[in-house]
């Protein structure tokens, strides 16, 4: 990737958006799943993404009208 | 002193600003006030607000403290405890406390003029709203994320907490109805709304098996694909409307539209996440962003000037078409969403307590994420005020007074004191793709026609405002529906942990007819109100939305309570006039107005009244002069009202019961702690030591005693 002036707003904005969707959540569990356990398996990104959706909506936080 | 002016001159500026822009707004004699005063004014405001009093409150009355350990550091697992980053948690609880809300009742109450709204949407934001979610928020944060319900339990007691919980049930109801009356209102006897909505469900099924299958957990590109969809939906809508063999198949009647809810709310809550509530959660973020972005953009480009008067004569004769009732109460109730709002409280106390990085940083995420809702409110409010007033009422009166023509509203409306040609109204549905604008009441397409203009302006010219109206409106209906779902699948829990006390095998959400059966109950609670209100000889809005608004009021008078006890509880009685002045304020208003509509002779306002007019009439056989002047028809309407305010009357006296238990329950555990006779029990989690910088890196530490 250039470092252009010009280009580090967008830059910015997609890691903004890749940070707020949850995209890169897995790779930041890969990292400390590597770093704390090493040698033991770690979840595919499905079965991760299948895990934290599963609590998240048997959990349900209240939100505004 | 040199010192001090540098750091305090750019707010003298500041302050200079907003108090001109303040003084443009309330002295100006023209015609008509730019719609930059109003922006800039509230923009100055919240500067201040924010870098003063939101200051203050940290570091004097909660006393922030970087050096301990917030839950989401103590107790990280990667899932619903994890420190988050600010700027990132600070869009999550954006989009979790802004919906539709701020953007319905600042067009409902225009009716008053727009200075009346504006005025508490800013000023109540800064004194009460921003502070309860910040005060709230750091106390469940202080509690592991405890929820609002527990800590009303812990620290008022029993009948505190079983009120707070009977508050959030019946709030839930009330609200799913009066949203979901809004998309019926929105989308009645309109091919190309219908159909661009009805498109979002197999869209979200689209998303939904590509991100579990096809590509899982890449949610940004599913979302890419969704929204353009989405935007394909709504120009195929443009076609459907105007094919003359889909345009009948996709044109539905209100009650048609009802069941489709109904049916469509049971069905979500009962499939599996994934497929259907999962993918449209993030369609409708993305969106949700997107379309505010837009829409300030746009206001900032065009700067509308307001059509509307700073005050019409509703504000003090009550007697407006939109809703009935004087300024106060009833503006304080109908804008709740963007000035306070107690349904916030329940999303300070979930979510994003478990995520905070830092202390300090409950000023940014609680305070600054709800000064950005208000600001959505304003330009609510500025895309309302900027149409023709003759426009907005014909569209917002009750469908009664307006009759079915273009010539009967306008006549209509130069009886409420404003004038409108029929042409201006034909030419306006024109503009926006409709058949018709009259009595298209619930405030979104108010707003989608504002937003229409506003927008049309930037790009497209008047080719394109029928799709910015249609993009408007489904985006306000996306939102809801997503509302919709998920208050469904909260109520459905709720109901199942509560019948799960009793009986233990309905606690567990997996169990299919425990799910089915909660799920059916909440549908149905809602499914009634909303049947109840489509129907109301009255007009649902006009009924339902004040009952609604004294509920959320209810519930932040519940968290504003709570958050009084425990700055008592902390020692800080001298501070605890910021959580108990807006507590004083919010209870005076939410008991005046459950009074007015519980005792009010006036039949235009108290439900009761109206009640035993309908009595009355069906005893007498005909329609007395009451009846005829609400515009009974029938005595079959007759009927319908008095089933409706019977309901609708029982609600208001339990809310009202409801505040006064609460405050006073309160007031007893407050005079034990002030007058020494009880020690406090503080439920905080104990200080522990964070190991994290301000930008959530760990930091190597030199061992030290235990620094405090």
């Amino acid at each position: 990737m250039p470092k252009s002036p010009l280009l580090r707003p967008l830059r910015y904005a997609w890691d903004y958006l890749k940070e707020i969707s949850g995209e890169n959540a897995y790779d930041r569990y890969l990292a400390v799943h590597t770093a704390t356990h090493p040698g033991k398996p770690a979840m595919s990104r499905g079965e991760f993404y299948r895990w934290r959706q599963d609590y998240k909506y048997n959990n349900p936080g209240a939100r505004c009208p | 002193m040199n010192n001090g002016l540098r750091r305090y001159g750019v707010w003298v500026v500041v302050a200079l600003v907003g108090a001109l822009c303040w003084g443009m707004l309330a002295l100006s004699r023209g015609e008509t006030v730019n719609a930059g005063w109003l922006l800039f004014a509230a923009l100055a405001s919240y500067a201040i607000a924010y870098r003063f009093y939101a200051r203050f409150i940290q570091n004097r009355v909660l006393g922030t403290d970087d050096s301990r350990a917030t839950p989401a550091e103590r107790l990280n697992n990667g899932r619903d405890f994890e420190p988050m980053d600010r700027r990132v948690l600070f869009g999550h609880h954006f989009a979790a406390i802004a919906g539709a809300g701020p953007l319905v009742g600042p067009v409902l109450a225009a009716q008053m003029g727009f200075l009346p709204g504006t005025i508490w949407i800013i000023v109540g934001v800064i004194l009460a709203g921003a502070v309860q979610d910040m005060t709230i928020l750091f106390f469940s944060m202080r509690r592991d994320g405890k929820s609002l319900g527990q800590m009303a339990r812990e620290e008022i007691g029993p009948v505190g907490g079983a009120a707070a919980l009977i508050a959030v049930l019946s709030i839930m109801v009330i609200l799913l109805a009066v949203l979901a009356l809004v998309v019926v209102l929105a989308l009645a006897e309109s091919p190309w709304g219908s159909f661009s909505l009805a498109m979002t469900i197999p869209i979200a099924l689209l998303m939904g098996v590509y991100m579990r299958f096809l590509r899982p957990g890449r949610v940004l590109e599913a979302s890419v694909i969704g929204v353009a969809l989405l935007i394909l939906a709504i120009f195929a809508g443009g076609w459907i409307s105007e094919s003359s063999s889909y345009a009948g198949f996709w044109t539905f009647t209100p009650n048609q539209l009802v069941f489709a809810l109904i049916v469509y709310g049971f069905v979500a809550s009962v499939l599996p996440v994934w497929l259907l509530l999962a993918p449209r959660d993030y369609l409708s973020a993305f969106m949700k962003i997107g379309t505010i972005a837009l829409l300030a953009v746009g206001i900032a480009i065009t700067l509308p000037p307001l059509q509307m008067p700073k005050f019409t004569e509703f504000a003090s004769t009550g007697a407006g078409p939109v809703f009935a009732g004087a300024l106060f109460p009833f503006v304080f109730i109908t804008i709740a969403c963007g000035a306070l709002s107690g349904f916030h409280a329940l999303v300070a106390s979930g979510t994003t307590p478990k995520l905070i990085q830092k202390e300090s940083q409950v000023r940014m995420i609680g305070y600054g994420a709800m000064l950005v809702e208000s600001f959505v409110a304003v330009m609510a409010i500025i895309a309302a005020a900027a149409l023709d007033p003759g426009v907005y009422f014909a569209m917002n009166a009750n469908p009664a007074l307006l009759g079915d023509t273009a010539q009967s509203a306008a006549q209509a409306v130069s009886g409420f004191g404003f004038s409108v040609s029929p042409e201006t109204l034909t030419n306006t549905a024109q503009n926006v793709g409709e058949e018709s604008i009259i009595g298209r009441t619930g405030g979104a397409p108010t707003l989608a026609v504002g937003i229409s203009q506003i927008f049309s302006a930037v790009i497209g010219g008047t080719a394109l405002q029928a799709f910015w109206y249609h993009f408007a409106i489904m985006f306000e209906a996306l939102f809801i529906l997503t509302t919709v779902d998920a208050g469904t699948r909260v109520g459905r829990f709720m109901i199942q942990d509560l019948i799960g006390n009793v009986w233990r095998p309905f606690a567990r959400t997996s169990w299919l007819p425990g799910n089915l059966i909660a799920s059916a109950v909440i549908v149905g609670g809602w499914g009634y109100f909303l049947y109840a209100g489509v129907n109301d000889p009255l007009g649902g809005i006009n009924q339902l939305f004040p009952l609604f608004g004294i509920a959320n009021q209810l519930l932040a008078a519940v968290a504003l309570t709570v958050g009084t006890t425990i700055l008592i509880k902390m020692g800080k009685l001298r501070y605890a006039w910021v959580t108990a002045l807006p507590l004083a304020f919010d209870a005076a208003v939410t008991l005046t107005a459950s009074w007015q509509k519980i005792f009010s002779s006036d039949p235009a306002i108290g439900f009761f009244a109206q009640r035993a007019a309908a009595a009355q009439s069906i005893e007498a056989g005909e329609l007395n002069d009451t009846m005829l002047a609400l515009r009974a028809e029938s005595l079959d309407d007759a009927r319908q009202i008095l089933v409706n305010t019977t309901v609708d009357g029982v609600l208001a006296i339990l809310f009202a019961a409801m505040i006064i238990i609460v405050i006073a329950d309160a007031s007893r555990v407050w005079y034990g702690l002030i007058w020494g006779r009880k020690e406090p029990e503080m439920s905080e989690t104990p200080w522990e030591e964070s190991h994290l910088d301000s930008e959530g890196n760990e930091i190597e530490r030199e061992p030290v005693g235990a620094g405090r």
